[in-house]
C-alpha cells in the first residue's frame, strides 16, 4: 500500500535530463528549510528557496505584550545574537518613550553586543566549516566560541539568551573584575584567530572550492537589496555602525572591512575580518567606559507611548537589522517590524546558484550568513 | 506407542517447550547484549527544527562533547539513525515532514523532546502557528526542559534514555 504524501509535497513530472531534488528540511546540507533544486546532470538549473519552516508569528505575538513583555520572545529568531536582535527594539522604543540612556549602559550594551557578534560569528563558522568537511573548523569556533559565552553569562546570566538589553539600559552592572578578564579573553582570541587565517583561510581546498563561485557583482547586490557582509563582500561599504551611528559607535575607533571579489571566499571572510574589528572596539569601549554610574534608568510600571511610529536599525552579524514600532497610546504596541538582514541575503540565492555545481552548493549556500529561523521570524 | 511419540503433534509440543526453555535461558542475555549495542551508538537525525539547534551544536562541540557517550551528529542518511532529538519549536509547516522523518527511520527509534517549544508550545503557546508539544506527532521516550536547555542539561537527557534503553524489552 502507498501511503499518501503529507498536504504541501507534491511530485513533480521529472523531464529526461533536469531532474528536482529537494535539499531539506531534513539534510545535513540544508537548516531549517528546503531548497527545490533543479539540476542537469552535476549542474544546477535552477534553485527555488522554500523558508517558513520556523515561522511562530513573533510580530503578532508582540501585540498582545506590552513593551517589557516583549523582550524575551523577540531575541528567540537568533539566540545566539540575541544582544543585536533586541538593540533596535530598546532604541525604537526609547524613542518612544522618551527615555534617556546612562552613558555608562551605552558602552555596556556595544560590549555586549560586540562580544555577541563574536558568538554569532563563531557558530556561523564552525557550521561553514563542518558543510565543507573542514571538521576542525567546526571543532575550533565552538570551543573558542564558549570563552565569550563565558563572559557573556557573566554578565547577563544566561548561557545564550540572555534577555540583557531593556528599553533605558541594561538589566544589570558588569560584575566585578570583568574589565581584566575580558581583556585578557579578547588578547587570548586574538590569537586565536590569527591561527584560523593559516588553517583555514589559507587552506588549498577551501580556496578552491570557495574562490569564484557564486559571484554577486557590485550591481546585483545593491539591486537584490543584499545586506551585512554579502554586501560588503561585493565591493559596497555600508555599515549601520558608521553610517547611522548608534549610541557611541560614533566615538569609538574601528574601519568597516570591504573587499571586492563577491564570491564565496570574500564572503565567507567579512564576518571574520569583523571579528577582529570587534576585538579593537571591545578594547576601545573598555578604556572609554565611565567607571561606576548608573546603568538604567527606572520605567514607570506598565508604560505608554504617545501616536507615534519609529524605525531604528542597528549592524547585527547578518547585516543590518531594523524594527518599525508602532505605537497608538495602549501599552502594547500596535505593530512590531522586524526586518531582518538574512530574509534579504536569501533573495540572492536563486541567482547565485544558477550553473554552479551542486557540490558548490553548500560553499555558496552558507556563505550568504543566513539564519533561517531568523529569517522565518 | 512409539509410533504416538514421534507423531507430528508430540514433536510441536516437544520443540515448544525446547524454545521455551532456550529463550528463557538466552532472552535476559541476548536482549541486554542488543541493548547494550543500542546504548552506545545512538546517533540523532540532522533535522533541526528551531533555535535549540545551536545548543545542540554547542553540545557536540569540545567543551561538552556528547561523543563520550556514543552519541554523534551523524551528516548522513536517516535510514542510519536511531534517534531524534527534536530541537525546538514544531510549526504546522514542520510537523507534517517530522512525522515523515520518524516513519522513514527503521526500529528501534528513541524521541528527544528538547525545549520547552518542543514540550507545550513554551514561550509560543499563543501563537498561531506553534504546535503545543509534540507528543501528538511523534511519541516522545525523555522529555528535556529549558529555554534552550543548557548542553549539561541535553547530555542528562541523553543519559537518562540510555538507562531507558537498558531496561527496554527486546522485541
Amino acid at each position: 500500500m502507498i501511503t499518501p504524501l503529507p498536504p504541501g509535497i507534491q511530485l513533480e513530472k521529472v523531464d529526461d535530463r533536469i531532474m528536482t531534488l529537494n535539499v531539506g528540511p531534513q539534510h545535513p546540507g540544508s537548516g531549517h528549510m528546503r531548497l527545490i533544486i533543479k539540476v542537469d546532470g552535476d549542474y544546477i538549473v535552477s534553485c527555488d528557496p522554500d523558508p517558513g519552516y520556523v515561522h511562530r508569528g513573533e510580530e503578532k505575538m508582540a501585540e498582545y505584550r506590552n513593551y517589557i513583555q516583549n523582550i524575551p520572545h523577540l531575541e528567540r529568531p537568533v539566540i545566539h545574537d540575541s544582544c543585536n536582535i533586541l538593540y533596535p527594539y530598546c532604541l525604537a522604543v526609547e524613542d518612544l518613550l522618551g527615555l534617556e540612556v546612562p552613558e555608562r549602559a551605552k558602552y555596556i550594551r556595544v560590549i555586549a553586543s560586540e562580544l555577541n557578534r563574536c558568538v554569532y560569528t563563531l557558530y556561523w563558522l564552525a557550521i561553514y566549516g563542518i558543510f565543507l568537511g573542514h571538521s576542525t573548523m567546526f571543532m575550533w569556533p565552538v570551543g573558542d566560541r564558549e570563552f565569550c559565552i563565558d563572559l557573556l553569562e557573566a554578565m547577563s546570566g544566561a548561557r545564550v539568551t540572555h534577555a540583557y538589553f531593556v528599553p533605558g539600559g541594561v538589566r544589570n552592572d558588569l560584575p566585578a573584575n570583568f574589565e581584566e578578564r575580558c581583556l585578557r579573553q579578547i588578547d587570548y582570541f586574538e590569537k586565536r584567530l590569527k591561527q584560523y587565517e593559516d588553517i583555514f583561510y589559507q587552506n588549498p581546498v577551501l580556496k578552491q572550492r570557495t574562490e569564484g563561485t557564486g559571484v554577486l557583482s557590485r550591481m546585483d547586490a545593491i539591486r537584490l537589496g543584499t545586506t551585512g557582509s554579502v554586501l560588503r563582500s561585493a565591493g559596497v561599504d555600508f555599515d549601520v555602525r558608521k553610517k547611522e551611528p548608534y549610541d557611541v559607535y560614533d566615538n569609538l575607533d574601528f574601519q568597516t572591512q570591504v573587499l571586492k571579489e563577491g564570491d564565496s571566499y570574500a564572503r565567507s571572510r567579512v564576518p571574520y575580518l569583523d571579528m577582529l574589528e570587534s576585538c579593537r572596539i571591545i578594547k576601545d569601549a573598555l578604556k572609554k567606559m565611565p567607571k561606576s554610574g548608573s546603568v538604567r534608568t527606572k520605567l514607570k510600571p506598565n508604560p505608554k507611548g504617545g501616536n507615534d511610529e519609529v524605525y531604528r536599525r542597528v549592524e547585527s552579524g547578518r547585516g543590518s537589522l531594523g524594527m518599525y514600532v508602532v505605537s497608538d497610546g495602549k501599552p502594547e504596541p500596535y505593530r512590531v517590524k522586524i526586518s531582518v538582514g538574512s530574509f534579504r541575503n536569501l533573495i540572492c540565492m536563486p541567482y547565485l546558484l544558477k550553473g554552479e555545481k551542486l557540490g558548490n552548493m553548500p560553499a555558496v549556500y552558507w556563505s550568504l550568513n543566513y539564519w533561517p529561523v531568523e529569517a522565518d521570524r | 506407542m512409539q509410533k504416538e511419540l514421534i507423531s507430528s503433534h508430540a514433536t510441536n509440543v516437544f520443540l515448544g517447550k525446547l524454545g521455551d526453555v532456550l529463550i528463557k535461558a538466552i532472552d535476559k542475555p541476548l536482549g541486554y547484549a542488543l541493548n547494550w549495542g543500542r546504548l552506545w551508538s545512538l546517533w540523532p537525525v540532522h533535522i533541526e527544527t528551531a533555535c535549540c539547534s545551536v545548543e545542540f551544536g554547542a553540545a557536540s562541540g569540545p567543551r561538552y562533547d556528547v561523543e563520550r557517550f556514543g552519541i554523534i551528529e551523524a551528516f548522513g542518511s536517516l535510514r542510519q539513525c536511531d534517534l531524534v532529538v527534536v530541537q525546538g519549536t514544531i510549526t504546522r509547516k514542520m510537523a507534517p515532514r517530522l512525522r515523515m522523518v520518524y516513519d522513514q527511520m527503521p526500529d528501534p527509534k528513541y524521541v528527544i523532546a528538547m525545549g520547552a517549544c518542543a514540550i507545550t508550545g513554551g514561550l509560543y503557546f499563543d501563537s498561531y502557528n506553534v504546535l503545543p508539544g509534540i507528543d501528538g506527532v511523534i511519541p516522545v521516550d525523555v522529555y528535556v526542559p529549558g529555554c534552550p536547555p543548557r548542553p549539561e542539561t541535553l547530555i542528562q537527557g541523553c543519559m537518562l534514555l540510555q538507562e531507558k534503553i537498558k531496561r527496554m524489552k527486546v522485541r
